[in-house]
């Protein structure tokens, strides 16, 4: 539409302008509309407990009466707390257990999958088929491999001479054990990822440095880790973030003991929460947890961002 | 020669992958005294159903796998309509404030569960649900953050030309959503489905804090309490863990071809 006629036909111009306002409304009306019902769910029962957990934080109330307020209270109570610690260093300590073993147990099976190769499609569902299992089953299930005496690891060892320990009542293998289950359940699923990122890496640059008379394993060092970082970022990332909130398989197998070995954070959390009914002491801890997470994602975005050039198109 | 290294090495990877699975169903139909004096992997002989006859008529098996389907069912279509609905405004239109929930709706996505579930309990205390199939459902049954962001990333890569041509024949929005977009974007939402039924199933911290009756127990709840009870007795436990994980092994085999993809593409955005 030119000024010409614009200023010709004043009046129409206006009704354009007008039903396409109209019509800016309608869509925007639209839009929301078809946003209620998530957007509902997501202020009441995401948003506003956010906030209320961080408010919670500065009360102190058993779920009855009145809570009253504390100020910094709990944070200075749990700041001393010698089980608080504990609990954050068990919760780190399975994080550092698992997240290793599964992303390089990934690696190196992606490395091998990602092949033409007979029966390739059926290993990948294999390999997957631990992933949608439920973790309680799978507590149960565990309890059961590992059990002393009737468990199929005792008696695998048994075999060749080996003395198993009691490994869910040892303080020392409890973790470990517990850490396997998730192991497990994921490396396939990480498997996955990275074998979708490998795939992606074109095939020339392979076959120029073969050219080139590179070695295959100055390949993998110099091409195949460098293109495969966000894919390594992705996994890294998110699973690092599902291992600090471990807590089914706590719940089923150990119940955080031995003696405390394995009470990580949330299931101290849930413990002070729902069992000692101390809400407001349980809504620091999550607090911590969550700035825990944070600033371990906050680290791996940094350390990742200096290497990764990264499109977030 | 390496490439029967190979093959050896991830068929062993393999067997540690189905081993587990293989064993407890191989357990749940041996004889009592059987699972204590055999070992794992030898074969049950003779056969018995006696172990899932029982968790099922003394444990109420029968209805914690009810609980679970009905939650997990109504999760997942509330999960499989609203997200589709809200993905649909964040990824074909545009608004104000677009940008602006859409990201604070991917912030939460690195907030931990833990943080929401004690004002969610209050909130549901509140509105006296503690105990009920509504205290168990709402949290998740709008959509989740995730849902929306996977079904947006797919309606984004549909040409919008598809939706143009609609749009000048007359079609509304809810018509072109329904008729243009849905039919073209079943595996998605098959995805997301199976995704959320299995999560949903499986969840165990929300319903262990908002429910503590019979008439609502799901079966996470309802096979812990067991192994609490009867932590020795593996020829129920095991039984019973079976039953859990079977329907989950039944959708994971339909729909595997769609769970290998969605997973494969979640990495790469």
């Amino acid at each position: 539409m030119t000024d010409n006629i614009t200023y010709a036909q004043p009046v129409r111009g206006h009704r354009r302008v007008e039903r396409r306002l109209a019509a800016r409304a309608r869509t925007v009306a639209e839009a929301y509309a078809l946003l209620a019902p998530s957007l509902a769910g997501f202020l009441l029962f995401l948003v506003a407990p956010i906030f209320g957990v961080a408010a919670l934080s500065l009360f102190d109330w058993n779920l009855m009466g009145a809570p009253s307020f504390v100020g910094l209270d709990n944070y200075r109570e749990l700041a001393a707390d010698s089980e608080v610690w504990r609990a954050v260093l068990n919760t780190i300590y399975y994080v550092v257990l698992n997240i290793p073993a599964q992303t390089v147990l990934a690696l190196l099976l992606a490395l091998a999958l990602n092949r033409r190769m007979r029966g390739g499609k059926v290993l990948r569902v294999v390999f997957v088929l631990p992933w949608m299992a439920m973790p309680v089953a799978l507590g149960i299930i565990w309890s059961w491999v590992f059990d002393p005496r009737y468990g199929a690891v005792n008696q695998l060892l048994g075999m060749v001479g080996i003395d198993g320990p009691n490994w869910l009542t040892d303080p020392a293998w409890a973790m470990p054990v517990i850490a396997s289950v998730n192991v497990w359940q994921y490396t396939g699923y990480t498997m996955l990822i990275l074998l979708a990122g490998l795939q992606a890496i074109p095939h020339t640059l392979y076959e120029a440095a073969a050219i080139d008379g590179t070695t295959p394993v100055q390949r993998f060092f110099m091409i195949t880790l460098p293109l495969l970082r966000p894919s390594l970022f992705f996994v890294l990332v998110t699973n690092t973030i599902g291992s600090f909130q471990i807590f089914d398989t706590v719940f089923v197998m150990t119940q955080g003991g031995p003696g405390g070995a394995t009470d990580v954070l949330n299931f101290h959390i849930y413990q002070q929460g729902f069992q000692l009914f101390r809400s407001g002491y349980a809504s620091a801890l999550a607090m911590v947890l969550f700035a825990l997470i944070l600033l371990v994602t906050a680290a791996q975005f940094l350390y990742f961002r200096k290497r990764t050039v990264y499109d977030f198109s | 020669m390496r490439r029967i290294g190979l093959y050896l090495a991830l068929f062993a990877g393999a067997a540690v992958s189905v081993a587990p699975y293989l064993m407890t169903l191989n357990s749940a139909f041996k004889e009592p005294a059987q699972v204590l004096t055999t070992r794992a992997w030898e074969p049950a002989f003779p056969v018995t159903l006696d172990n899932f006859a029982q968790v099922w008529s003394e444990y109420d098996m029968a209805g914690f796998l009810l609980h679970s389907l009905v939650y997990a069912g109504v999760v997942t279509a509330g999960q499989v309509v609203f997200s589709t609905m809200a993905a649909y405004a964040f990824g074909r239109m545009s608004f104000p404030g677009r940008d602006v929930l859409f990201w604070g709706y991917l912030a939460t996505m690195m907030v931990p569960q833990i943080v929401t579930l004690v004002p969610l309990f209050l909130i549901m205390r509140e509105f006296g649900l503690i105990d009920t199939y509504l205290g168990l459902i709402l949290p998740t049954a709008f959509g989740t953050p995730y849902g929306i962001f996977l079904v947006r990333q797919y309606f984004r890569t549909i040409p919008k030309d598809l939706e143009s041509a609609a749009r000048i024949d007359g079609a509304g929005t809810l018509t072109v959503l329904v008729r243009v977009l849905l039919p073209l974007s079943r595996p998605i939402l098959a995805t997301l489905a199976t995704i959320t039924f299995i999560t949903t199933w499986n969840t165990l911290l929300w319903p262990l804090i908002v429910t503590n009756g019979d008439a609502t127990r799901v079966v996470t709840l309802g096979i812990s309490a067991l192994k609490g009870q009867y932590s020795s007795q593996y020829h129920l436990i095991l039984a019973a863990a079976a039953l859990a994980l079977l329907p989950l092994i039944v959708i994971f085999l339909l729909f595997q071809r769609h769970i290998v993809r969605s997973i494969a593409l979640t990495g790469l955005k």
